[in-house]
């Protein structure tokens, strides 16, 4: 099972690193800015681990938790979005990869993060991803409706990863369950996907 | 009150709010922005070409480009012996332009339409003679595209069928709604394509809007525990405003001048399209009301009538703004 779930892994980081931004351009042209807003960030490897990894920590430390995330995560994005074009040509790319390293620990250690704080950690994720976002936006875009698609996949990534985790990892399974080793282990992996990102981003 | 009606609030309200964000202008999102050329035959390999409907961005800024072995400088263009045969592509198709239908008339043989959209870039121009496999499957790319693109851009065909699931909830019922809606909207569909009916697109618009607002009303009904015709008798309502859905659906079709031949399998293609895309957009609603169910997330009790009120507004709000089109026009 569990080689089934990092075969499953494996294949989604390939063809995640094989799209590219360009492909969301393609759907503006196509369906308009709102759904440019919308498939943006799916297509940014960055933004798919660092919501992945926020929804799967707050999905594990229970529903009466994670479900504060429903809001404070696309409130983030829009908050962040405005704050893209004061970026100018500074990379949020350690701030990813703290944030994912930072997660990833927290997920490996199956560690028990207060409410307040998980909040703050997907404020925070979402504040940076919603910058990096509207960061690349050109002047032709709507940036109302660009925002709305951004904010709606936000709010439907986040609302179904948590829920499929609190699916996955039952509040009654034991620390050495293998469901709850699984969740330890792609923790361990987001946080060294983090540090290599941490490497290559202040080597460059 | 059930946590499953909260989540639906929720999910509404969200809906709502970026309904409302959605400016008039691109609520007539079923007035696509295209644009037709004809080319006419005026000997063996020359042709004619002309803007019969002129695209709203200019036909100047519309960069087309024909087979390579074509000269185009309009309103000529000339394709040698070999004819007008192979790829035509617009290189700059976008939000604000984005079907062109291009009509070729020949000296000999019937007339022949081909598409170009920001879902299908490129038509292939086949020459006479019956449609072969590619054309077919050329075809069938070109409509089920434009359909996923028509109901995914239609906010009031979506915010109709959202407003549906809140009314009747999920299991068979739902099954059964959205079946009647689309079998209302694929016959009415149909028979305006086919030239059965015929009605003008702007007060259909309203009444489209209205149908939203009579979603509204209903759902108001039913959170005050009365039992409202929707909640009776679902698939009779999703039947009836399908059939008004289906004959806005076809408006995306009417001005393309299809070839009559071709008429049944671009209908065909393009209701396969829209159910696609409306198919996408009822299971992720159900997929997102079973994730707040999981995860416990209600709204609080003072908000639960607020989306109700927001559907009645935003399609009031709609259908002032299209009522005024309709009389600006008499």
């Amino acid at each position: 099972m569990k080689q089934k779930s990092v075969r499953a892994l494996m294949a989604a980081a390939i063809l995640l690193i094989g799209t590219s931004a360009a492909d969301a351009h393609i759907v503006a042209a196509r369906l308009g800015d709102f759904y440019m807003g919308a498939s943006h960030p799916l297509t940014d490897l960055q933004d798919v681990v660092l919501w992945i990894a926020t929804g799967v920590l707050a999905g594990t430390l229970g529903a009466s938790k994670g479900r504060w995330l429903i809001p404070v995560f696309p409130v983030g994005l829009l908050v962040g979005l405005p704050l893209g074009p004061l970026l100018g040509n500074v990379s949020t790319e350690l701030a990813d990869a703290t944030m994912m390293l930072a997660i990833g620990m927290l997920l490996a250690a199956a560690a028990q993060v207060p409410t307040l704080l998980l909040c703050a950690i997907a404020f925070a994720v979402a504040i940076i991803r919603g910058a990096a976002n509207g960061a690349e936006l050109g002047p032709e875009t709507d940036r109302l409706l660009y925002a709305a698609g951004l904010a709606y996949v936000g709010y439907g990534s986040i609302t179904l990863t948590m829920a499929l985790t609190v699916v996955f990892k039952r509040a009654s399974d034991s620390a050495t369950s293998w469901r709850a080793i699984a969740v330890r282990a792609l923790g361990g992996w987001i946080a060294a996907i983090g540090l290599m990102m941490a490497s290559l981003a202040l080597a460059s | 009150m059930s946590a499953i009606r909260y989540l639906r609030l929720a999910l509404l309200g969200l809906t709502l709010a970026l309904a409302a964000l959605i400016r008039p202008s691109a609520l007539n999102a079923h007035e696509a922005a295209m644009g037709v050329i004809e080319f006419r035959e005026v000997r063996p390999g020359a042709f004619v070409g002309r803007w019969s409907i002129e695209p709203s961005i200019g036909a100047s800024r519309i960069d087309l480009r024909m087979p390579p072995h074509c000269f185009l400088r309009l309103p000529e263009m000339n394709c040698g012996q070999k004819g007008l045969v192979g790829p035509i592509t617009i290189s700059n198709l976008g939000s604000n332009m984005s079907v062109v239908l291009i009509k070729v008339i020949p000296i000999e043989g019937e007339p022949r339409s081909y598409t170009i959209s920001t879902a299908n870039p490129v038509a292939t121009v086949l020459g006479t003679g019956a449609p072969t496999l590619e054309a077919w499957f050329e075809l069938a790319k070109t409509y089920v595209n434009y359909g996923i693109d028509h109901i995914l851009l239609g906010a009031d065909h979506l915010l109709f069928v959202l407003g549906l699931i809140w009314i009747v909830g999920g299991g068979w019922r739902l099954v059964k709604t959205i079946t009647a809606f689309t079998i209302g909207h694929s016959a009415s569909l149909a028979a305006t394509a086919f030239g059965l009916i015929g009605v003008p697109e702007r007060p259909l618009n309203a009444c489209i809007a209205l149908s939203i607002a009579f979603v509204g009303v209903e759902i108001i009904k039913q959170q005050r525990g009365e039992t409202g015709l929707t909640a009776r008798y679902p698939w009779i309502v999703a039947f009836t405003f399908g059939l008004v859905h289906g004959i806005g659906f076809a408006g995306a079709l009417a001005g393309l001048g299809l070839e009559r031949r071709l008429l049944p399998a671009a209908l065909l293609f393009f209701n396969i399209g829209v159910e696609i895309g409306q198919l996408a957009f009822v299971l992720l609603v159900l997929a997102l009301i079973w994730a707040h169910r999981r995860l416990g997330a209600v709204v609080p009790r003072w908000g639960e009538a607020v989306p109700a009120y927001l559907i009645g507004s935003v399609s009031m709000f709609w259908f002032f703004g299209r009522l005024a089109r309709v009389l600006a026009a008499i």
